[in-house]
């Protein structure tokens, strides 16, 4: 209920249109009430064949149709509007709101899910809005005025029409617990079906390399087949709640109206036209709006999950946001100082324990360490992805809470170890780096990051399509690609995890020169594996389990003969043993 | 229209249940008839007549005629829903087992969630058009035949007067199908490239967040948004218009219908209940009219995805067993490239023939610059796509003559990019080999060393990955990715670049596990560092899609070229400085 008490309070802004819908409502309710009446008008002139304005008959016949529908198309453009309007701010809304958010909660909730949210939430509450509730204003409306109607008409006739009520609602009840547990289930499978399907759509290479195609196809039709089952069961019995409700309220009820409505018009105290007026008021004005309003807690039940969805998302709060009188980071030279920084991603179990390094402007910083040793968050702090549960990350002497994100993301340029690239031109994709760069700017930073010569052998050239329908790209290029956005985004430090991990090494010889070129006059931060990337490093760091273990220069670090010394002849055994043997021949 | 005629084709099991489903559907149609002259009769006959039973007759008969309507139409609901229901199952297993048929090829080229749209939205739109519209729509003509003879019957002036009318719905009607249609499949493809942006940015949202765009992609995301909402305003606009002509022009019909028949009565041709009557069946007239507009939408939006699924079901999978397959229960492991040239797209070649036999047993490196066709070599081994010229052998049979799934069983294969599922740990390990035992789980576990932190894990290998699950490093997927593929025994074992995000301690260990593991295979290792390479029992060179070297390390170092070139830019100078400091 409370969900509802928000929902109210974000539709409350569209009062204008409401007031709108509600005097559109009323007109609506209001001009079909005439109609009976009308009818009622020629049925008893008939009967007794009294002669009558037939063209003042004709006249208010049409004219009231005609209003009616007239009024009825603005309620429905009104109420389209009011959807259309509501699904509009609220994906703004939201989109706008998980943007703000940090990457932590991207990575706890699939893409998927967070699609339905802004795709099928919002919509399933537009239909709670411009569906049910402007469905139940006029359903009110109708309601009293037809119950007044009925009751001044002929109020003995009235009372017995609402005879049949209990049994109408009774059917209701009786079957709407079943069909909403049915409901649920369903909606569980569903939800269980198409989490598996994604995943194992996204991972055909996986199922085809283990040639799993028929257990997959196997289990699938598990999933369908159950839930055809359920929803076979849940049609069935909804079926029978309707044809019962069928019967109940077009059947039995208009059979007891015209059973005691005849009585009335033979002891002479009802007109034939009444009946039928009466009629029609029944069947088309009261049974439905009765039962719709029985139905709308349903409706709202229903709704209810993806409002606690969407505000669930909404109420999400970005952890990290610009604190109030944050500054602009001035351009900054590129000193980096981590001060006995603590972090954790859940509560109690620390993966960065006190560490401390101070990095000078222009320096490059090499971190090595075991996966899990605490690399990649110590650049994921740096880029302010998250923040230091205790101690500081310092900027050029700003604490990097202090000042404004934007200003700090714009001066660290990152190249991760996934290579994302979008649907878009080679071009785009390189320029989504700077977006006010001009063409030669990008092909600048693309033969910076040497693969303008692969774009250009292309027959489009840059304007070429990548991912569907576009070219297909090795590792090797996709991340090339990538560096090419990094450096035309000419930041002040540089952060680049594993970013080389796909280039083989003449790939990367070659990109290690534009990138010595890159990382001059500028802090670099590198994660590599290999160590003849790290060697020409200012500082080694090596990490192990969230802690620093050692740090200083290559020759440093061998001299010592600690873990370094050890990782680093290990690797190059082999060419060491080699180069010996060549040396003693 | 003929994609329709065949979607029907997947009625044609449930034959005796369409035609029950007819049957039914005429009893409903007709029930609906007698009401308007029970009407009739209450009005001409017993109100005049004042006879209280016959009141009561018309109490009974409409009691009765609405249960037999709630008997029949209960009985068409539940079948129209089964039938429904059922069609979705069977066109979603279809479709699921066709895209499971279908080759890499069809993935790369496509979004998943594009895919999954055809699979569940699609087939959606269709059961709502099957028992929705299309059920409407035969109710409707059903209730056309029946009800035209009745009325002409009834009375023959009144009924050309209706019936002169329903021209102009036609007319109306063509003028706005064009325009509805049109709008209606531009409203589609938005939606389409609403869901593509979104799917893409929320998935890449990394990038977005290094680069500081999120203001760029809101604004960007709005123009879809604000797209969509537009031409939602001018259907809901067009839709609205259409349906007030509709109104008015039938109002005027009825009205006309009433005027004249008024004067018939006055003039005592026509009884007022017959009159009653009379308008009441042209409602029934009418009515289709209106839902028409209704179906033609909902048509519109069925038949596009009608389109589309039977365009999956269409696609040829490329990769097929062919008919005498033959299915080898235990390969040797034998691998051969008989001049093989293949190219993603056959007008421009990845690999140039190619030329390479491999013993069982042997440890191959291959190794070339990124963009050399390395991936795709080994892609063939495993036949996730087929040479575009020359043959792939095992065991000296062309991969194409073998079951599909007797090679791939037989073949582990461990991508640069490690896929895991959201289940446990242990699943994911068991995935290739479902009835492994906890100790060949842990067994493999161990190969990639990984146990000692699974075991760490409060659940330990039932701890789930993935959303609400533990958080993998890229690493450690890798690791569990290895452990996965070891665990099946395969005879041939594909490692691209399956180490690369490895660090050099646990590099070391794998290794020495993996060392082990390939032992007895034929192993292909895709690899960049040195020490990985060198205990290759032969490194293939590859450059712009040729084998342009074939040799052991020693053998490849000790003549100039690209190997040697590769092996001098990386390690010349690191080990310049290795050795500078190693041997003091």
């Amino acid at each position: 209920m409370r969900n509802l008490t928000r929902l109210f309070g974000e539709v409350k802004r569209y009062w204008g249109i409401l007031l709108c819908i509600l005097l559109l409502t009323a007109a609506t309710a209001g001009l079909g009430l005439p109609g009976p009446l009308i009818i009622r008008y020629l049925v008893d002139n008939l009967v007794e064949r009294k002669p009558f304005n037939i063209p003042l008959f004709f006249g208010l016949y049409v004219g009231v149709s005609i209003a009616s529908s007239l009024v009825g198309a603005g309620l429905s453009m009104t109420v389209t509007y009011l959807g259309q309007r509501f699904k509009y701010d609220m994906r703004r809304k939201l989109y706008a709101h998980m943007q703000t958010l940090p990457l932590g909660f991207f990575e706890k909730n699939q893409t998927g899910k967070l699609m339905s949210n802004i795709t099928n939430d919002v919509a399933t509450l537009d239909q709670l809005i411009s569906g049910g509730f402007v469905t139940l204003v006029s359903d009110l409306v109708t309601l009293t005025a037809v119950l007044i109607i009925v009751f001044r008409m002929n109020a003995y006739l009235a009372a017995w029409s609402l005879v049949v009520f209990p049994l109408y609602i009774a059917n209701y009840l009786l079957h709407i617990g079943r069909i909403k547990k049915r409901a649920d289930e369903i909606r569980e499978e569903r939800d269980v079906m198409l989490g598996d399907l994604q995943e194992k759509l996204a991972g055909a290479m996986v199922v085809k390399s283990y040639a799993k195609e028929r257990f997959e196809v196997r289990q699938f039709v598990g999933q369908t087949r159950n839930l055809l089952e359920l929803n076979v069961d849940q049609g069935m019995m909804g079926t029978r709640m309707w044809t019962l409700a069928e019967f109940i309220g077009s059947g039995l009820g208009i059979a007891v109206i015209m059973l005691i409505g005849g009585r009335q018009v033979m002891a002479g105290s009802l007109s034939p036209g009444s009946l039928i007026a009466f009629t029609s008021f029944i069947t088309g004005y009261l049974y439905g709006p009765i039962l719709r309003l029985i139905q709308i807690n349903d409706q709202i039940a229903r709704t209810n999950a993806a409002l606690t969805r969407i505000f669930g998302t909404l109420d999400t709060e970005p952890n990290i946001k610009d604190r109030p009188g944050a500054v602009a980071l001035p351009t900054i030279t590129g000193a980096v100082e981590y001060d006995n920084v603590w972090f954790e991603y859940e509560p109690g179990q620390p993966v960065i324990k006190g560490v401390s390094l101070s990095v000078r402007a222009g320096q490059m910083v090499a971190f090595v360490g075991q996966s899990g040793s605490g690399k990649t968050t110590m650049i994921n702090l740096l880029s302010r992805h998250y923040d230091v549960a205790d101690g500081a990350i310092t900027v050029d002497g700003h604490d990097l809470r202090d000042v404004q994100l934007a200003s700090l993301r714009r001066q660290v340029g990152v190249v991760i170890q996934e290579t994302v690239l979008f649907n878009t031109t080679i071009r785009e994709n390189i320029r989504y780096g700077r977006l006010e760069a001009s063409d030669t700017e990008v092909e600048e930073a693309a033969r910076a990051a040497n693969i303008a010569h692969v774009i250009e052998a292309l027959p489009r050239g840059y304007e070429t399509r990548i991912g569907e329908e576009g070219i297909k790209l090795s590792g090797g290029e996709k991340q090339r690609i990538a560096i090419a956005r990094a450096i035309l985004s000419d930041p002040r430090i540089l952060v680049l995890d594993e970013a080389t991990s796909a280039l083989d090494s003449e790939t990367e010889t070659q990109i290690q020169t534009a990138l010595e070129r890159l990382m001059e006059g500028r802090t670099s931060f590198v994660i590599a594996h290999r160590l003849s990337t790290i060697v020409k490093a200012d500082i080694i760091v090596v990490m192990e389990k969230g802690v620093i273990r050692e740090a200083g220069s290559h020759q440093e670090l061998l001299e010592r003969g600690g873990i370094y010394a050890g990782l680093y002849l290990q690797q190059f055994e082999v060419a060491l043993d080699q180069q010996r043997a060549e040396r003693r021949t | 229209m003929s994609n329709l005629g065949r979607l029907l084709g997947y009625l044609k099991p449930y034959r005796a249940r369409v035609v029950l489903a007819v049957f039914l559907m005429l009893l409903v149609t007709a029930s609906a008839l007698p009401m308007p002259r029970i009407t009739q009769y209450l009005l001409d006959v017993v109100l005049p007549q004042r006879s209280q039973s016959r009141l009561l007759g018309v109490f009974w008969a409409i009691v009765g005629l609405y249960a037999f309507r709630g008997v029949a139409s209960f009985l068409l609901n539940y079948l129209l829903g089964w039938l429904g229901q059922r069609i979705v199952f069977d066109l979603r297993f279809q479709s699921y087992r066709h895209l499971n048929r279908l080759s890499l090829s069809y993935y790369d080229k496509r979004q998943t969630g594009k895919i999954m749209a055809r699979v569940i939205d699609d087939i959606n739109v269709i059961q709502y058009m099957i028992t929705g519209g299309f059920v409407t729509l035969i109710t409707d003509i059903l209730t056309l035949i029946v009800v035209m003879p009745v009325v002409v019957w009834m009375q023959w002036q009144l009924a050309v007067m209706a019936l002169v009318i329903v021209p102009t719905y036609v007319v109306v009607y063509k003028l706005f199908l064009k325009r509805i249609r049109a709008l209606s499949v531009e409203l589609r493809e938005k939606w389409d490239a609403l869901i593509g942006a979104l799917q893409e940015k929320i998935a890449g949202i990394t990038v977005v967040k290094a680069f500081h765009r999120e203001g760029y992609e809101v604004d960007r995301f709005m123009t879809t948004v604000q797209d969509n909402y537009t031409l939602g305003m001018s259907q809901a606009k067009l839709n609205r218009l259409l349906g007030l002509i509709v109104t008015v022009v039938s109002a005027g019909g009825t009205g006309l219908i009433y005027w004249y028949g008024a004067i018939l009565v006055l003039h005592r041709q026509l009884q007022a209940g017959e009159l009653i009557a009379f308008v009441g069946y042209i409602g029934y007239l009418y009515g289709p009219a209106l839902r028409l507009v209704d179906f033609n939408i909902q048509a519109q939006w069925a038949g596009a995805a009608i389109d589309r699924v039977f365009e999956t079901l269409d696609t040829r999978p490329d990769i097929m067993d062919a008919p005498n397959a033959v299915a080898l229960a235990s390969l040797r492991g034998e691998v051969r490239f008989r001049n093989v040239s293949f190219g993603y797209d056959p007008s421009k070649p990845v690999l140039h023939d190619i030329n390479l036999e491999v013993k069982a047993g042997e440890l191959i490196a291959i190794v070339g610059p990124s963009g050399s066709g390395k991936t795709t070599l080994v892609n063939l081994i495993a036949r996730f796509y087929d040479v575009t010229e020359g043959e792939v052998l095992i065991d000296g049979l062309d991969v194409r003559s073998i079951r599909l799934e007797s090679i791939r069983r037989q073949i582990g294969y461990v991508s640069q990019e490690s896929l895991l599922f959201s289940v446990t740990l242990r699943e994911n390990i068991a995935y290739g080999f479902h009835d492994a035992t906890d100790t060949q789980i842990i067994e493999a576990a161990r190969n990639a060393d990984l146990h000692s932190y699974i075991a760490d894990l409060p659940d330990g290998y039932d701890t789930k990955i993935g959303e609400d699950g533990v958080k993998l490093s890229v690493g450690q997927k890798q690791r569990l990715a290895i452990a996965r593929a070891t665990l099946t025994n395969p005879r041939i074992l594909i490692l691209d670049d399956a180490t690369s995000a490895l660090d050099s301690e646990t590099e070391a260990h794998v290794q020495a596990a993996l060392d082990r593991v390939m032992e007895g295979r034929t192993n292909f290792v895709i690899a960049h560092r040195l020490s990985t390479i060198v205990n290759a029992d032969r490194i293939v060179v590859i450059d712009a899609g040729r084998i342009v070297d074939v040799g052991t390390h020693a053998e490849l170092v000790a003549r100039p070229g690209v190997y040697k070139n590769l092996y001098d830019e990386q390690f010349r100078s690191a080990q310049d400085e290795a050795l500078a400091a190693y041997l003091g």
